[in-house]
């Protein structure tokens, strides 16, 4: 039974309202924080945790933190990512209905790390009912003097406003959510500047995923060492996993990052299995844009060792061979499932949310998307697989933020590792309509090592 | 000045030049000038906050500056990418660049109704340009293209969204040149497009620089609209006293005969508005579109084309051809000039000059010309006058 640390207390009845979480000794991390700790020894707190950014890209957090410019005279802004909308991913959700405070607990602590009085919650827009309970939260935090002027007497003042975002993805980015944030249309800013330097208002922002900022909460609150003792390596602390597909216990589990990828999948604390006694064919580790992975692959590493869920572990061997941690988003594949159509489905995603500003993005994600309909179809040739490739290649890196890449990368992976499956679909257009390929030979143990 | 501000070192494609701190990759390369400068589809120098979107200006950081000589791991934006003392760019000397390039021209090519035979911009567009430069000759998209109804944009502008290549060029002069901004854009991704809310008409005295920034044959000139090819008209600078505010009264008309076609600002080599003691010279709309005789200005005499483009190619009688800096880029070694297009067609013989032939071309226009194309069959860059 691995340790809890952000979820151990969501299943007290009512730990939503701020008397149950109190009671259960919520607050606790903004009282030692403000009263006996300074700005910056907090933030050299969350450096030592080793805590790594929770919104996909896995950044240290307590170096992103330094990284704040810090002029005189000039305010400075915390703003939560809370627009979690990458397919697969629904662990924030989870955290802020059912255990709101946790949220907002970080929050101050962490405003009062980077000198924020005025710290914002960008939130998706279809996360409707989520906005009434946090901002029940915040009115029940500044009721009882956590939020508002001279907090616990220490002197910090903090403001924390809901802000809800109006349904786009890209505005997950980090510059984009900035500007629809200022009420512009949510276009990513070209970088540098950093938002470190120039964010919200041009003044020096720091923008941090849902998950990261709760989980400054236990670092505080046990301090550093202790919560760099849970994990392996450079994954220290636990992470929110939100599993979905072919599984048959769906939901958000907590992790400490060292189990393997197959103890994750097969035991009852977690995924508890496939169902219908049916085999694991793919799987997507870290939600839809990181790339997708055979279920050799995923179970064992190309060097024959057992995959952990860790962020090293699962990236291990590159795009190559691994994939990515990302956010979180698991979502299992059975050998029902059909490659092509599932990165179909992917690559209309990214087609709807580019958001248009740079060519290789606008253009490049509606031609992969028309391609994959048409080999899903049995309209598609073997020419369209290279010409996939090549689509893709162009896209990757050449764009202004990431979503080029996320959009690049499901669609190279599924070619990478299932290139048969696809050239199954062209030479079998009647029956690719009809069945599936199966699990074919994605499950086999690999004896080789595999060069890309 | 008390203190000489220290000059940074860049090399782009063999070739170094000192810059001032701040400039960016892009405007040092045009500093230097000729085949090392990137192609840029959505920058404008005069425009605040543009650039960075078209993704054609990428340059490989072969080396980020003197104190970090680490290459930058992805291709950079030149337009937006300041230098550091001791960079060293690669734009056409790097195969990556090249392939990424090729890549972006493509993407925008996919969606473009390629209509450029009834297009008015073409002759002066710079998506032309860049696939003439980096195009291939067949398209490997069998798609249906994305395709817009006409839209009047005011009683002057049109706007052929199908041909728009998003660079938001004209949004920034709404922006920043007229008083309230009603036009924008509108959706996302491959179904993004520039738009007035609810069919508003642009109804300001400079919304036509929109069309003079519009790299592509997205918003034309209703004056103008099927008229001539604009090849075939004679550009010739002119002055008036415009009593607009903000209105340099410099333009340049552009005349078949002695009628003026189409009244424009005054460019410079890079196709952007040319600057009046410092300030970009806009043109008001009273200029553009309704002072269509010669009368009306005082004409000083040809503009000079110093483009690279399809109309700077030997059209004009004021002609500047482009800096060549392939000798350089190349170490020395001269490119060897495989053939004179010259040399097996008369069509579009130099010595002619399109602006003088009366109605339609014909061959035999160019055929009784009488002249030789000088130097013709020589190893001269361009087979033509100097």
């Amino acid at each position: 039974m691995g340790r809890k640390l952000l979820l151990d207390k969501v299943h007290v009845d009512g730990i939503r309202s701020y008397d149950v979480y109190r009671r259960e000794g919520g607050y606790r991390s903004v009282e030692k924080a403000l009263k006996s700790m300074n700005p910056d020894a907090v933030t050299d707190e969350v450096k030592k945790s080793g805590l790594r950014g929770r919104g996909g890209a896995g950044f240290p957090t307590g170096m992103k933190w330094s990284f704040l410019a810090k002029p005189a005279g000039v305010p400075r802004y915390l703003v939560c990512n809370a627009d979690e909308s990458e397919p697969g991913t629904f662990k924030d959700r989870y955290l802020m209905e059912f255990i709101p405070h946790l949220l907002i607990e970080g929050m101050i602590v962490s405003s009062f790390a980077l000198g924020s009085n005025l710290s914002y919650i960008y939130i998706r827009g279809e996360y409707a009912w989520i906005i009434d309970i946090l901002e029940q939260a915040i009115a029940e935090a500044k009721q009882h003097g956590f939020l508002g002027k001279n907090i616990l007497g220490s002197g910090f003042d903090c403001e924390i406003y809901v802000h809800r975002g109006a349904g786009a993805y890209i505005c997950g980015e980090e510059t984009a959510l900035l500007e629809s944030l200022e009420g512009k249309r949510g276009n990513p800013r070209i970088k540098p500047p950093f938002p470190a330097v120039k964010g919200l208002w041009d003044c020096p922002t720091v923008v941090n995923n849902v998950e990261t900022l709760a989980a400054v909460v236990p670092i505080i609150n046990e301090g550093a060492e202790e919560y760099a003792k849970i994990g392996i390596g450079k994954s220290t602390g636990t992470k929110l996993m939100s599993a979905c597909g072919n599984i048959n216990k769906p939901g958000v589990y907590e992790i400490d990052m060292t189990i393997p990828v197959e103890e994750f999948i097969y035991s009852d604390e977690y995924c508890g299995g496939i169902p219908n006694k049916k085999r694991l064919k793919a799987c997507i580790p870290g939600g839809s844009s990181v790339p997708i992975l055979p279920a050799n692959l995923l179970l064992t590493t190309a060097k024959g060792e057992k995959r952990l869920m860790n962020y090293e572990s699962l990236s291990d061997g590159g795009f190559a061979t691994g994939s990515m941690m990302g956010s979180g988003g698991f979502i299992v594949l059975d050998e029902d499932q059909c490659v092509v159509k599932h990165t179909y489905t992917l690559a209309r995603f990214y087609r709807h949310e580019s958001c248009g500003q740079c060519s290789p993005c606008r253009e490049g994600t509606g031609w992969m998307e028309k391609i994959l309909l048409n080999i899903d179809n049995g309209k598609g040739r073997i020419s369209d697989i290279d010409l996939l490739w090549d689509i893709q290649r162009k896209i990757e890196g050449n764009t202004i933020c990431p979503l080029g890449d996320a959009a690049a990368w499901p669609v190279a992976a599924a070619i990478r590792h299932f290139r048969d499956e696809f050239e199954w679909h062209v030479l079998n257009p009647g029956e690719c309509l009809k069945s599936n390929y199966g699990l074919a030979h994605y499950a086999d143990e690999i004896h080789m090592p595999l060069i890309a | 000045m008390s203190e000489v501000t220290k000059l940074f070192k860049v090399t782009i494609d063999n070739i170094t030049i000192d810059v001032a701190p701040g400039t960016t990759i892009l405007n040092a390369a045009r500093q230097i000038g000729g085949d090392v400068t990137p192609p840029a589809m959505c920058y404008y120098s005069k425009l605040e906050g543009s650039g960075g979107k078209c993704r054609t200006c990428l340059v490989e950081v072969a080396a980020g500056s003197t104190a970090d000589p680490r290459p930058m791991p992805k291709l950079m934006a030149s337009c937006r990418t300041t230098v550091m003392d001791g960079m060293v760019v690669k734009n056409i000397t790097s195969e990556k660049v090249t392939d990424a390039r090729n890549g972006v021209v493509e993407f925008l090519l996919i969606n473009h109704p390629l209509d450029c035979p009834i297009c008015d911009q073409a002759g002066e567009c710079h998506l032309q340009d860049l696939g003439y430069d980096h195009g291939k000759e067949g398209t490997r998209y069998e798609f249906a293209r994305r395709t817009f109804e006409k839209e009047d944009i005011g009683p002057y502008i049109q706007l052929h969204m199908t041909r728009c290549i998003l660079c938001y060029r004209c949004t920034y002069v709404a922006d920043q040149l007229t008083d309230k901004r009603v036009h924008g854009i509108l959706d996302r991704g491959d179904h993004a497009e520039i738009s007035t809310y609810i069919s508003k008409a642009i109804d300001n005295d400079f919304s036509g620089n929109m069309i003079d920034v519009c790299p592509v044959g997205a918003l034309t000139d209703k004056t103008f609209r099927f008229k001539n090819r604009v090849w075939f008209t004679k550009p010739v600078d002119a002055h008036r006293d415009c009593e607009t505010k903000g209105c340099c009264g410099k333009a340049t008309l552009w005349l078949r005969g002695n009628e003026v076609y189409r009244v424009t600002a005054r460019k410079d080599e890079w196709d952007e508005v040319q600057s009046f003691d410092g300030k970009p010279g806009w043109i008001c709309n009273a200029c553009r579109f309704d002072k269509k005789k010669t009368s009306d200005w005082v004409v000083e005499g040809l503009t000079t084309i110093n483009r690279h483009s399809v109309i700077g190619a030997n059209k004009y009688k004021a002609l500047q051809m482009p800096k060549e800096t392939v000798k350089e880029v190349m170490g020395g070694r001269d490119p060897k000039l495989l053939m004179n297009i010259h040399n097996v067609s008369e069509v579009n013989n130099p010595a002619v000059h399109l602006s003088e032939i009366e109605g339609p071309a014909q061959m035999s226009d160019f055929k009784n010309s009488g002249e030789h194309v000088e130097g013709a069959g020589e190893s001269t860059q361009w087979g033509m006058k100097k």
